[in-house]
């Protein structure tokens, strides 16, 4: 059926709805606030958007293989304190490990991402071999690594880094701060992990249909674990890229930062129905994002207020997602 | 102990706890495979009975997070200790449960 040109716009307005409706709001915040349109504070949201950018990154390969990872959260929370012991400084008086010595800044981050994937294997091998579902499975992985962490840290929050570390956060190449470096390697990686592997289109097939892919031949569970392994490294780079910004870790380190990440992955387009979603998809949605709560914050909104106006979004942009998995239908 | 301190403490095993509770009781009463497998995934051998299992899995694995919970504050590596075990044998069980209910593919 040839679509008119009203029901093109109509469908246009209807899926990008959420879109349109920040961009209004960020134009709005723009004109009213003198300091919203300020390079320093673009800069702002580009270092709030790198982090949250690596995550989504790893949630969207979940979500395109239509499953999902609630364990993100506690991971990053573990990366970050992981990272934070190794580098702590040698005469910082709360030193964890009071003989060890500060390990180079990217070992630090080479153990976080390794020790991260492991557990990310473990998830994706309950998934793909035990057939237990995605949520549940991530949800256990959430549990046993919280336990860990709070094993690990005895629950006591972390601090006195090095400067390399907090240099991280810091330093810039080129004006552009190294947190924006990482989100851009890590984006451009992903770009060509998505599109120009076989792992990426084997992603795509288990997300659009499981039981045709593994008759065509996909390793399916081979493809889904190694999914959850490369998330799980993420989520350990974005707690070790957290840590060195906030100076600091706790066990509460991102703590729901993956119901943002899959919120933001959802706006953007990647769809929770399974095999469809880009790289860009997941840009979209996080800079969405970040322009809203920035855009909130300018406009004085309370705090509360704003997970408030958060969690409409989120269930507006998952509404609409469905919506659009339906109709395909 | 402050209501701020148990949150910290016990907030997390506490949500999941009423998760596998929403989705085990909904599969249980309801027997909504759907709400598990996606709308998307092949027919399963028994539904009724693939419901019925997983459900009940789903319940013991709640469970098992609000023992969890209360072991927290009374030993934290017998609480970590015991959500790994648990975690595995949920695996296995799913597994089997699974083979014999779930997806036709795995005969």
């Amino acid at each position: 059926m040839v679509k008119t040109k009203q029901q093109k716009i109509k469908d246009f307005l209807i899926n990008n709805g959420v879109i349109i409706v920040m961009f209004i709001l960020v134009i709005y915040t723009g004109f009213t606030s003198k300091n919203f349109f300020t390079s320093n504070n673009l800069m702002n949201i580009l270092m709030n958007m790198s982090s949250r950018l690596v995550i989504a990154l790893g949630i969207a390969g979940c979500v395109i293989t239509a499953g999902c990872d609630l364990s993100a959260g506690r991971m990053i929370g573990f990366g970050g304190c992981i990272a934070g012991v190794l580098l702590q400084r040698m005469d910082y008086s709360g030193k964890f490990f009071p003989d060890l010595q500060p390990v180079n800044v990217f070992a630090a981050a080479l153990i976080v991402m390794v020790i991260c994937a492991m557990f990310g294997t473990v998830t994706g091998f309950f998934i793909a071999y035990l057939s237990v579902p995605p949520f549940i499975a991530t949800l256990a992985m959430m549990e046993i690594v919280y336990g860990i962490n709070l094993i690990f840290t005895n629950a006591t929050p972390l601090g006195g880094y090095v400067k390399n570390y907090t240099d991280v956060a810091n330093g810039k190449f080129l004006g552009i701060n190294y947190l924006i470096w990482i989100a851009i390697i890590v984006a451009a990686i992903t770009w060509f992990i998505f599109n120009m592997t076989r792992h990426g289109k084997y992603m795509y097939a288990i997300g659009g249909n499981p039981q045709a892919a593994e008759v065509a031949g996909v390793p399916v569970k081979k493809t889904l674990i190694l999914i959850y392994m490369k998330a799980a490294a993420m989520y350990g780079l974005a707690g070790f890229m957290l840590g060195a910004k906030a100076g600091g870790a706790s066990v509460q380190l991102g703590y729901g930062y993956e119901m943002e990440a899959i919120a933001a992955c959802t706006i953007g387009g990647v769809s929770v129905t399974g095999g469809r979603g880009k790289v860009s998809s997941a840009i979209i949605g996080v800079a969405v994002f970040e322009l809203l709560k920035a855009a909130l914050q300018y406009l004085g909104v309370d705090a509360n207020a704003q997970y408030i106006a958060i969690g409409i979004v989120i269930f507006v942009a998952i509404s609409l997602d469905i919506r659009k998995y339906i109709a395909k239908k | 102990m402050t209501l701020g301190t148990f949150i910290e403490m016990a907030g997390i095993p506490l949500l999941l706890f009423v998760i596998c509770m929403y989705y085990g009781l909904r599969l249980f009463i309801f027997q909504d495979i759907s709400l598990i497998r996606g709308k998307d995934k092949g027919p399963v051998k028994d539904e009724k009975a693939y419901a019925r299992e997983g459900g009940k899995l789903i319940l013991l694995f709640g469970a098992a997070t609000l023992l969890m919970m209360v072991l927290i504050f009374v030993n934290l590596y017998v609480a970590v200790g015991e959500i790994i075990v648990c975690t595995l044998i949920l695996g296995v069980l799913w597994k089997r449960m699974n083979d014999k209910y779930g997806d036709i593919s795995s005969d």
